[in-house]
């Protein structure tokens, strides 16, 4: 039954996209506007689809149909209640179908928030990209991926469950969903690019009006590698957050176009420029998407993190290679009309700067897509096995990370159009002088080392900086001086300071033993004591836990393996105390047992790790804060100081604090 | 037309304020850079060098993580090469000819492997030089001036049809 | 476009050569994307990778000694049958990941009679690989060895998978992982090209 109707599901959405390309197409191609308001409709059915196949799922798990080859495969008598609901998305098909549901409660909303709209052509092609990314991933669930397979099983067939590694932690619940929304939110800026490629009608508003759409999900994408971060900090039992790991590559590289897109669409907005480059841009963090999905989905990388691979990596590759070239050949085909009028005066200006970020961010991406792709190039062209490691990202990375930080310090003061070192001077004093003390701070304390120092210094800077402007606007506007592009925009910089300080930090000071302890043993690690007091077993309802009991200056704490019944092998979940200070991570290393009779405990001590999540949290009320409608202004033609109107009035980009008002010629 | 603030003359002191940060900068970060903290403990070296070395029986993982007899051999080796004195790059090049590049978890430095670390550079040189030329053909362009048709069209904007 | 009478103060930049930057560069870009994906189409799965061997074509060393459950087993008393000799360690990740196939494959030709699968534990300790075929399942010979068996066979890391033809000649080896589609590829081939 769940099987059937998960099917009808599928091939609802499946029909109810492809109706609606078709519809949209013929639409656009004969030039019939009363045909376009109908695929709302079709979308609306699209996310019904979604609907009923997600519920035909979440009801087979829930009620433990092991019929469902799927449920099946993840689902488990044992396992509790939450994690149960949240194994849909614990393997590939599964994770397929929360995609398929995010990206129709997308693509209806577009169709819903620009219904008044259907019959203009820019709207339609937008809408019938979405549709057809839709007819794509409904096409994996119907044919290589299809989680609905009906399977008899013999009574009292109990399989073992989602891999233990993912029922460990509530993020499991938390993670996925926010980072596929980041993924399939980007798809509405690229749906309105291609559209606005399609139609030649590249001058207009519709970035202003996919605005938020792109924040949104920007945020989301944000949070979602964030947690991504903490959640394999807690649970793979390593220490690290951060591995430069293939699939971590893959979330990080939409990421990075995305936030170079972010900037550089002001300077589209203000000056009409780099209009080719911003639509790149899209084309290149949708693709990304897709490549990144490719690689994590397809088994040609291996990753602690990849899901195992199936068929479906040669459709993943054909649909990247389809994107990338249409989106090439539209950009190719509309370059005339992409002619920008204007000139950026001074590299030494908001302008300048902005470059400058997208010449750092792409390179950033550059550097990483390399490093993660380089070892299959390498193979196919010499036939031998490369490994590229932690070791070449970090090394290549810190260069572009510290030029970014003293960007983010120096563009908030650089006017638009053209700024002096005079003005530098003036505004950037007191941020410099919170940079200076960030470093003597940091040197007071005891920290050392060339590259953590100048991270520090930076980060105080480009604080400062931050700083300084959200001071100005809220003395300025009160409460308003926190919300709105500019503002929301300071706010995550900060964060992005706490993240990038809090990194340096903990990945320069960090201290790492593995001891061997029996019984009654103490020793000291980084002027803590661990103590270890036996050990313990625990018999929980999905596991039964092996918990060695370790007293970290006094307090007992449980490091512990688990093992779950005819799963995989016993798997270390680490116990970590947590301070502003530092993290304190212990993790069980091996029991006694065959030629020893000691348990070996691992100690890393990492400061600042907390400020790392904190960090998170404030880009995102920073995001939630830009997301904030801003001041309008009725005539654009008026100065900044005329009377707000109280009406609803298109936005227009946020004054900026220290510019006079410019009447352009 | 810039709108920026016209130029006050520097308040000395202003400029005596960035001097003095210049100072404190340059003393604070020769304390931190040269007086070394011992982070660079033999110990903290072993763990360091060990991140940087896959385990050679088993997939991906490195020899600081693996329980393998051939991590733990290593690390015995990587142990005993600091204390006697050899290099980090001593002890990385030595493992190479043992067990071959790929032990090591960066790429080399010659050859196709080297590309990954050059062809970085050479990209962010080649857009910086982009950037470079496309400046210097911008500011050789002559401004746009309005012309009476412009102004024309401007006005009827304002006037006419416009809010 | 907008209207533009030209003026002579105007200085307008040429559409054409602008329309030719941006041809050229998306065609440039074209080709690399390419290559990219022709690159990425080709690259085996990291599963059922095939090695070279020096013992490929010859006959197999001899696997033999005493197993996990108190046993002895020895491969040559399996002369007609395939044999699937696989070194694997408990501490070993890609080991934990290929076992459900390695089960799979062999509950499926131990029943059909014409296929063998034996395993040698390398670098482990027994109690370890005893718990993980309690845990995991699993019911083949597993051979503890002390490195004499690696060494005949070459072995360089695990997971190594060694595919014995009936006649005890070596047919392939690989590393990484199997998949009881991927050795079961390799036999109906074998089979193929000399059954005839």
């Amino acid at each position: 039954m769940n099987s059937t109707l998960g099917t009808a599901g599928v091939v609802l959405g499946l029909a109810a996209a492809s109706l609606g390309v078709a519809t949209l197409a013929y639409a656009l191609w004969q030039r019939r506007p009363n045909l376009m308001p109908i695929g709302r409709t079709y979308a609306f059915c699209t996310l019904a689809g979604a609907v009923v196949a997600v519920f035909a799922m979440e009801r087979a798990l829930i009620t433990r149909d092991f019929s469902v080859d799927y449920v099946g495969k993840v689902g488990s008598r044992n396992t509790p209640a939450l994690f149960n609901v949240a194994a849909m998305w614990s393997s590939l098909e599964g994770s397929i179908l929360l995609w398929v549901l995010i990206l129709s409660i997308f693509t209806s909303l577009v169709a819903w928030r620009f219904r008044d709209r259907m019959t203009d052509p820019l709207v339609a092609w937008a809408l019938l990209t979405m549709l057809g990314i839709c007819v794509f991933f409904f096409a994996l669930l119907a044919f290589p991926a299809n989680p609905f397979e009906h399977v008899s099983r013999a009574p009292g067939f109990n399989p073992p469950g989602p891999n233990p590694l993912l029922q460990n932690h509530i993020l499991m619940a938390i993670h996925p969903p926010i980072l596929y929304t980041g993924y399939v939110g980007f798809s509405v800026p690229f749906a309105f690019a291609v559209a606005a490629l399609a139609t030649g009608r590249l001058g207009e508003g519709w970035l202003l009006e996919t605005r938020r759409w792109t924040l949104i999900a920007w945020g989301c994408l944000t949070v979602g590698i964030v947690l991504g971060g903490w959640w394999a900090y807690e649970v793979l039992g390593w220490g690290g957050y951060w591995g430069w790991d293939p699939v971590e590559n893959a979330s990080l590289l939409p990421w990075l176009t995305g936030t170079a897109y972010l900037h550089s669409v002001m300077v589209q907005e203000r000056r009409g420029m780099l209009r080719v480059w911003n639509l790149s841009l899209l084309c290149a963090t949708f693709s990304l998407t897709i490549l990144g999905t490719f690689l994590t989905r397809s088994g040609v990388l291996t990753s602690v993190h990849a899901f195992s691979d199936s068929n479906i990596g040669p459709w993943l590759l054909s649909f990247f290679g389809l994107i990338v070239l249409l989106t090439l050949g539209l950009i190719g085909w509309r370059g005339d009309r992409l002619r920008a009028p204007g000139r950026i005066d001074s590299p030494v200006s908001r302008e300048g700067a902005f470059l400058a970020n997208n010449v750092l961010f792409a390179a950033f991406a550059f550097v990483v897509l390399l490093g993660t792709v380089y070892p299959l190039i390498y193979e196919a062209l010499k036939g031998d096995q490369l490994t590229i490691g932690a070791p070449y990202f970090q090394r290549m990375t810190l260069p572009i990370g510290l030029a970014l930080l003293f960007l983010m310090a120096i563009a908030p003061v650089l006017p638009w159009r053209k700024g002096s070192g005079e003005l530098l001077s003036q505004r950037l004093f007191w941020p410099a002088w919170v940079g200076t003390g960030t470093l003597v701070v940091a040197v007071a304390l005891g920290a050392r080392g060339l590259a953590p120092l100048v991270a520090f210094g930076l980060g105080g800077f480009a604080a400062g900086a931050a700083l300084r402007q959200v001071v100005l606007a809220s003395r300025r506007q009160g409460w308003r001086g926190l919300v709105g592009r500019t503002n929301g925009g300071m706010i995550v910089h900060l964060g992005v300071v706490l993240i990038a300080v809090a990194f340096a930090a903990s990945s320069s000071y960090d201290t790492e033993r593995e001891i061997s302890m029996a019984k009654g043993d103490s020793t000291s690690v980084a002027g803590h004591t661990i103590e270890f007091r036996g050990l313990r077993t625990v018999e929980k309802k999905n596991k039964t836990s092996k918990q060695a009991l370790v007293a970290l200056d006094g307090k007992v704490y449980t490091p512990s393996l688990d093992r779950f019944p005819g799963g995989s092998q016993a798997i270390g979940t680490p116990s970590v105390r947590t301070s502003p200070k530092e993290d304190v991570y212990l993790s069980l290393v091996s029991l006694p047992g065959g030629s020893s009779d000691k348990t070996v405990v691992r100690v890393i001590v990492q400061p600042m790790i907390m400020w790392l999540w904190i960090g998170g949290g404030i880009m995102a009320a920073g995001t939630a804060l830009a997301a904030f409608p801003g001041r309008r202004r009725r005539d654009p033609l008026q100065p900044a100081s005329a009377p707000v109107p109280s009406r609803e009035a298109p936005v227009e980009p946020e004054p900026d604090l220290d510019d006079r008002v410019e009447v352009g010629v | 037309m810039s709108a920026a603030t016209p130029a006050r003359p520097v308040p000395s002191a202003r400029r005596l304020g960035w001097l003095a940060m210049a100072g404190v900068l340059v003393v604070a970060l020769l304390i931190g850079v040269t007086q070394g903290r011992g982070s660079t403990s033999p110990r903290d070296r072993a763990q360091h060098l060990s991140e940087q070395i896959m385990c050679p029986v088993c997939d991906g993982e490195s020899v600081a993580d693996s329980a393998s007899s051939a991590s733990v051999g290593i690390r015995k080796y990587i142990n005993n090469r600091i204390a006697d004195g050899a290099s980090d790059d001593q002890i990385r090049d030595e493992l190479a000819e043992q067990y071959g590049e790929r032990i090591i978890l960066t790429p080399g430095r010659s050859g196709l492997a080297s590309l990954v670390w050059t062809l970085p550079v050479a990209v962010l040189i080649a857009a910086v030089a982009g950037l470079a030329f496309a400046f210097r053909r911008w500011r050789g362009q002559v401004e746009a001036r309005a012309s009476d048709a412009d102004r024309e069209l401007v006005e009827s904007a304002r006037h006419g049809t416009g809010a | 476009m907008s209207d533009e009478t030209p003026t002579p103060e105007d200085e307008t930049v040429d559409a054409p050569p602008r329309r030719r930057t941006i041809l050229l560069v998306t065609v440039v870009v074209a080709v690399i994307v390419a290559g990219f994906v022709g690159v990425l189409a080709t690259r085996a799965p990291s599963t059922d990778k095939s090695a070279t061997s020096a013992l490929i074509g010859k006959t197999a060393p001899q696997v033999a000694g005493k197993t996990l459950d108190g046993g002895t087993f020895n491969a040559d008393h399996q002369l007609g049958r395939w044999v699937v000799v696989n070194f694997f360690a408990t501490w070993c990740r890609p080991c934990v990941v290929e076992h459900p196939q390695l089960d799979a494959f062999q509950k499926e030709h131990a029943a059909a009679g014409d296929a063998v699968l034996v395993s040698v534990l390398y670098d482990d300790d027994p109690d370890s690989a005893k718990q993980f075929f309690e845990d995991h399942g699993g019911d083949w010979p597993v051979v503890m060895d002390d490195g004499s068996i690696a060494t005949e066979y070459g072995v360089t890391g695990v997971p190594e998978t060694y595919l014995v033809a009936p006649g005890g000649r070596v047919l392939k080896r690989l590393t990484g992982g199997v998949t009881k589609e991927g050795l079961e590829n390799l036999m109906a081939q074998y089979e193929e090209a000399v059954g005839g």
